[in-house]
This record gives C-alpha cells, sequence and structure tokens, in this order.
C-alpha cells in the first residue's frame, strides 16, 4: 500500500510546489490580490502532502528515509518548505515564498531524477546517521532560508542606491527587517550545521574509522562552516552588516548547494548514499 | 511702441538640472536687491522673482521686447563662474497668452514634477508678497497673481489633481519605511529650518517618529520651531557631534556651503557600528556631499530624487490633469481678455479725441458761418446732437474692443482702427 502510495504523494506534493512558485511570482507582480494568502496557503497544503510522503516510507521501511540521495532531498525540500512556513509564521515575509518555493519544487525534482536503488547498507540502518543529516540538513535549510532573506535585501538594496524602484519596492520589507532576520537565522543556522558536523565526524569515526576523511562533502562543509562563523563573528564584533552580509550569505549558500548537487553527482563521494 | 506685455524668462526642473538650478537660485538674502536690480532694467515696469528647488523664474511686465533680452543677462549674473554656455540652453521664454497660461500652470502645481503639490501656491504667494513689499509689483502683475492664485484654487476645488498627490515628504517617509523595519524606535535630526523640511518631519511624525532634534543657524528659530513640532533644539555648531544618534538626517538650509562631508558620515557610521542612516537633502543648492550615497548603509535623497520616485509612483498625466488644463484655458482667456481691454484704452481715447476734434472742428467752422443767427438753446441742441451721433459711432467699436470674450481679435480690431484713422500719428 505505502509503497504505491509515496510515489503518487511525491508527484501531488512536486505539483503543488510547482503551483506555489507560480502564485508566488503572481503575487510578486500583481498589486493587492488573493495571492498574498494564497500562495502560503499552497506551500502548506504541500507540506502536509508532502508530510504524508516522508511518514508513509517510515512506517513503510522503519527508518527515517532521509540517507539515500533520493530521499535526501525529498527531505530537504520539506524542511525548507516547513522553515518557510515557520517565519512566515513569526515575520509575515510572504515575499520570501518567491524564493523557497521554487526551491523546494527543484529539489523535489531532484528526487524524481536521481531515483536509484533502494539498497542500504547494514551500516546505515541505525539512528545516528539520520541524526547527523537532520542536523545538517537543518542548518542547511536556515541557511537556505537567510539566502532567500539576503537576495531580497540585495534586491532591495540595490533599488535604494539606483534610485530606481520596481514593483518589488513594495513587495519587499525593510533593508533593517531583512537584515535583522539574517542574523537571527545565521545565530540558528551556525550551531545546527556545528551539530551536524560534529555528528558526521563521530558518526564517521565509528564506521570509517576516522573523524575527517578530507571527503569533498567535507571540505565544503568545512568552507561553509568557516565563511559562516566569520560572517557569524564580524556581525557579533565588527559591526558587519548589511550588503556585505547578504552577499557573504548568498555566497556560502552557492557554495553549498554547489557540492550538494555538483559534488554528490561528479565526485565519487561517501556522501549521497555510497556511504560504504 | 509695443504696449505693455507679461513676460516669463526661467528654467525649471525640467528644462535644467539641479547643478544649473542651484547656480541660478536667489537665496531669501539678497532677494530684495536682485527686485531692485531687476526693476531698473530698462525694459522692465514690473516684476516678480519665483525661486523653489524647482524652478527659477523671472515674471515681468515690460514694455520692450528687448526685456528678454535684458533677464537672460540678469539672471547670468547669477552665475559667479560666468560659465554661462553649459546652462543658457536651459532658459525657456514666454510672453503674452502664453506666459499667463505658464503662470497659472505653476500656480495649479501643473507644471510641478510631482503633479498637484501643494507646496508651490504658497512659494508663489511668498515670492508674490516679498516683490510687493520691494515695491516692484505694480497694476497689471497684482492682477496677473491674484488671478493666477484663484485659478488655483479653482483647480483644487473642481479636479482630483492634488488631493492624491504623492508629496515629497511622502516619499521620504515610504523611503525610510524601506530602509528601516519600525519608525517608532528612530531618531530624527533636522538641520535647518526650511518650509519642506518642516513638512517631512511632521510626516515622519505623524508616520511613528517620536524622537526630534532640530537644528538651526539662529538658535531662537531652532527653539521656536522645536515647541511647535515637538522636538530638541540643537545649537548650529553642535549638530555634528549629536549626528551619530540619527537614523534620518534632514538638510534644509540656503547654506552656500556644504553642510556634511562623506568623510564625516564614514566616521559617524563606525561610531553607530554601521546602522543604516538616510539622509534628505532638502537644500538648493546641496546641504550633503553627493558622495554620501556611495557609502555602505548611508542612503542619500536629494530633492530631485525624491520628486523623481514621486513620479514615478505617480505615473502618467491623468485625465483629471487634462480637466485642469482646459480649467487653466479659460481662466487664460478671461485674463488675456482684461488685459487687452486694458492695452486698447489709448486707441479708444485716441478715436473718441480724433473724431471729438472732427466735431468740434466742423461745428465751430459752421457756427461761425452759415449757422451764425442760432439762439443759445439751438446751439445746445446742435451740440448735443453731434456728441450723440460721435457716442453712437464709438458704442459698436468700443464695446468690441473691450470685449473679454478673449477670442483675440480685439487686437486685429485696434490695429484696423489705428490704420483707419490715422490714429498712430497723434
Amino acid at each position: 500500500m505505502a509503497s504505491f502510495m509515496e510515489p503518487t504523494l511525491l508527484k501531488i506534493t512536486a505539483l503543488i510546489y510547482l503551483l506555489g512558485t507560480a502564485s508566488f511570482i503572481l503575487y510578486l507582480v500583481l498589486p493587492k490580490t488573493f495571492f498574498s494568502w494564497f500562495s502560503p496557503l499552497l506551500l502548506l497544503v504541500g507540506f502536509v502532502v508532502h508530510s504524508g510522503v516522508l511518514g508513509a516510507h517510515f512506517l513503510e521501511a522503519g527508518y527515517p528515509g532521509v540517507v539515500e540521495f533520493r530521499q535526501a532531498v525529498s527531505f530537504y525540500s520539506w524542511l525548507l518548505v516547513g522553515g518557510y512556513l515557520l517565519v512566515q509564521l513569526k515575520y509575515r515575509l510572504t515575499a520570501l515564498g518567491s524564493f523557497i518555493a521554487p526551491l523546494a519544487f527543484l529539489m523535489i525534482l531532484g528526487a524524481f531524477t536521481f531515483s536509484g536503488e533502494e539498497v542500504l547498507s547494514p551500516a546505515l540502518k541505525t539512528y545516528w546517521l539520520p541524526l547527523h543529516v537532520t542536523f545538517a540538513f537543518l542548518g542547511n535549510t536556515v541557511f537556505a532560508l537567510a539566502f532567500g532573506v539576503s537576495m531580497m535585501y540585495l534586491v532591495q538594496e540595490y533599488q535604494l542606491k539606483n534610485k530606481k524602484m520596481t514593483f518589488l519596492y513594495k513587495r519587499f520589507p525593510s533593508l533593517e527587517t531583512l537584515d535583522r532576520l539574517n542574523a537571527v537565522l545565521l545565530v540558528w543556522g551556525f550551531p545546527l550545521m556545528t551539530l551536524g558536523i560534529l555528528t558526521g565526524s563521530l558518526w564517521a569515526r565509528v564506521h570509517w574509522g576516522d573523524y575527517w576523511t578530507w571527503e569533498s562533502r567535507e571540505i565544503s562543509s568545512a568552507l561553509t562552516w568557516l565563511l559562516y562563523g566569520g560572517l557569524l563573528q564580524g556581525r557579533i564584533t565588527a559591526g558587519l552588516r548589511g550588503r556585505k552580509a547578504a552577499a557573504l550569505t548568498v555566497l556560502g549558500f552557492v557554495v553549498m548547494l554547489g557540492y550538494f548537487l555538483w559534488g554528490n553527482t561528479v565526485f565519487d563521494s561517501r556522501h549521497g548514499g555510497r556511504f560504504e | 511702441m509695443m504696449e505693455i506685455e507679461i513676460m516669463i524668462v526661467g528654467l525649471n526642473h525640467d528644462t535644467a538640472p539641479l547643478e544649473v538650478r542651484e547656480k541660478v537660485a536667489f537665496d531669501r538674502a539678497s532677494l530684495a536687491d536682485a527686485l531692485d536690480r531687476l526693476a531698473r532694467l530698462p525694459s522692465v515696469r514690473e516684476g516678480v522673482i519665483l525661486s523653489t528647488c524647482n524652478r527659477v523664474e523671472v515674471v515681468a511686465a515690460a514694455a520692450e521686447r528687448a526685456a528678454f533680452q535684458e533677464i537672460e543677462t540678469f539672471l547670468k549674473e547669477r552665475d559667479s563662474a560666468q560659465d554661462h554656455r553649459d546652462w543658457g540652453e536651459h532658459l525657456y521664454y514666454y510672453s503674452g497668452v502664453e506666459a499667463v497660461r505658464h503662470l497659472f500652470r505653476v500656480a495649479s502645481s501643473l507644471d510641478s514634477m510631482v503633479l498637484g503639490e501643494p507646496q508651490i501656491l504658497g512659494q508663489l504667494k511668498d515670492y508674490y508678497v516679498t516683490a510687493q513689499r520691494a515695491g516692484t509689483v505694480g497694476a497689471i502683475l497684482h492682477r496677473l497673481f491674484h488671478r493666477s492664485f484663484s485659478v488655483a484654487k479653482r483647480v483644487r476645488s473642481e479636479t482630483l489633481v492634488g488631493s492624491g498627490a504623492v508629496s515629497v515628504s511622502s516619499v521620504a517617509v515610504e523611503l525610510a519605511r524601506r530602509i528601516f523595519d519600525r519608525l517608532e524606535d528612530k531618531t530624527v535630526m533636522l538641520i535647518g529650518a526650511g518650509k519642506i523640511g518642516e513638512l517631512v518631519v511632521r510626516h515622519l511624525q505623524k508616520s511613528g517618529v517620536q524622537s526630534l532634534m532640530i537644528s538651526n543657524r539662529t538658535f531662537e528659530r531652532a527653539v521656536e520651531l522645536a515647541a511647535e513640532i515637538p522636538g530638541s533644539p540643537i545649537r548650529f555648531e553642535d549638530y555634528p557631534r549629536y549626528l551619530k544618534l540619527a537614523d534620518v538626517v534632514i538638510g534644509s538650509t540656503g547654506s552656500p556651503r556644504v553642510l556634511l562631508e562623506a568623510e564625516t558620515v564614514e566616521a559617524v557610521l563606525r561610531e553607530r557600528k554601521h546602522r543604516p542612516m538616510f539622509f534628505i537633502d532638502l537644500g538648493v543648492p546641496r546641504n550633503f556631499d553627493p558622495r554620501i550615497h556611495q557609502i555602505d548603509n548611508a542612503y542619500l535623497y536629494n530633492i530631485d530624487d525624491l520628486k523623481e520616485v514621486a513620479a514615478e509612483n505617480l505615473g502618467e498625466r491623468s485625465g483629471e490633469a487634462r480637466k485642469a488644463d482646459q480649467i487653466v484655458d479659460e481662466e487664460v482667456a478671461s485674463f488675456v481678455g482684461w488685459l487687452n481691454s486694458l492695452d486698447h484704452v489709448p486707441t479708444i481715447v485716441a478715436l473718441r479725441e480724433k473724431l471729438e476734434a472732427i466735431r468740434k472742428g466742423e461745428l465751430e467752422k459752421s457756427l461761425g458761418s452759415s449757422l451764425k443767427g442760432l439762439s443759445e438753446t439751438e446751439r445746445q441742441a446742435l451740440e448735443d446732437m453731434t456728441s450723440a451721433i460721435v457716442n453712437k459711432i464709438l458704442h459698436a467699436p468700443v464695446t468690441r474692443l473691450k470685449g473679454k470674450k478673449g477670442e483675440g481679435e480685439e487686437t486685429v480690431y485696434a490695429e484696423a482702427l489705428k490704420k483707419l484713422f490715422d490714429l498712430d500719428k497723434e
């Protein structure tokens, strides 16, 4: 039953995220329409269906479907949408959905593209690994949100500096709001990312015999960790903020995402399902 | 000889960039002196000078076309660098009907960068009163300006132009809202006590700003203003020290030198840990160094920028603006009618005198010869009759010439009369 339900539900989820993307674009372009509440609602519905997919897998397989690459991207997009909904609930930052919805859709598309055999080596059937993946992904999710917020900052700041206002001028919130949110997300994301790296390192020690193996994924994580750590440090001590902070956040996320997609497919990485 | 004509020479936001406008701008202190010099130009009979951040115009009643040249030279003398080449082309020249229409449109805010913005009428009144005090306003400009005020009122009450106007101050508030999260905890510093600056501050206060510092060269004025729009007065020499506390800094002075350099702002931002600052420069010439805008976390908008953003928001000219232009056209016609009737008074007088002279001459000739034997009563009757004939003949042409329908034909008739009766020769 579950094995039949899962792909169908996942397709429905993908479709809803696609509709959500379109709806958010319409929200940005058209002033004062129902899209302002309809778009987040659409993502909420998608999130519920998506939760069903993940729940179904858990019931069928007996462990959370987060480890294999195909599942990982689906899990990641689920976190992304959930994270956005939380931010929306607290900050009413509807425009952020315009960055998150397409990202979630692309991720879930990855789940179809990279479909492969679901054969899991015994080593991975533990709760240690899902813990590592969950922390790492939570960190990534928060940084994805920070990426969206920073993109909005850069667009808004570009308009204010060039004194040419587009339709986005009134859609996007103030620089101060975006900058503050960037700081909040950084404060949440950095410890989560650190925990992700620590748990991963511990797991590697147990199963591979080493804390650190200079594997491509580890290098990219270390790079982003240093970047975000530096950003956090600069924010606290040196008054680093605004455009520079936003640009660094975007850079960090691009490095992270690049390795996540590219590093897993091009390098023979032990991440992304090939853990032996 | 030409009759008195209304002439305007000037430049505005449309024809000249801010750099040129600030070169030509008159400051309050030198205005009386400038008006005096204007009135002494050979062809100029009456004159009013307008000098706002968006326009510098000389409105004159002049007796010769040469007035255009004289006024142009008068304006160009403003530029101390004497470098006229780059701005002579920005000037516009209006005379007669066109000049009247232009002034009516300016008063009604149809010529403003922000259509329907309400400040211009008050400024126009200000400059008119200044000229009146300087003694450079006569019957013609008196009538012209008063009519322009009532046209502006008519436009405001009969059209929607102005009601939904995006004024400079609301654009400034909107920008502040895009830079700052909430305005309630922000501090505003106002340097100078200019009218628009005061307006922007009031707008910001209405939008939540609670903390305000006011600095002015004359401290008493700052104290006065601070009592009026709740704020704390600061001595002029002290404002740089308080700068770091200000999130929004508004420059609204007529100071000829720059009040804030980019280097100062950079240092202040470091002290503030780079918390953003919004600079609003309402001064002409500019109060703030334009390089401030290039600094991270500093945003500088001058009056032109604000108006441009406002114009973008407002979009194309609306149907209401066309309606307003129709009102202006009607009023121009009616005013020009009055002006022409004034112009033709000498023609009417000359015609009457000529006919009267003929009547008297012929009457005397006849009474001296063929009609010698008439009694006093009969003479009187003859006198009355000939006078009546002259009046009857004059009635139609005089009515036509005084006509206020503004069809523009009066001038043609007047010219014809002058030629037909050889009136010019007297």
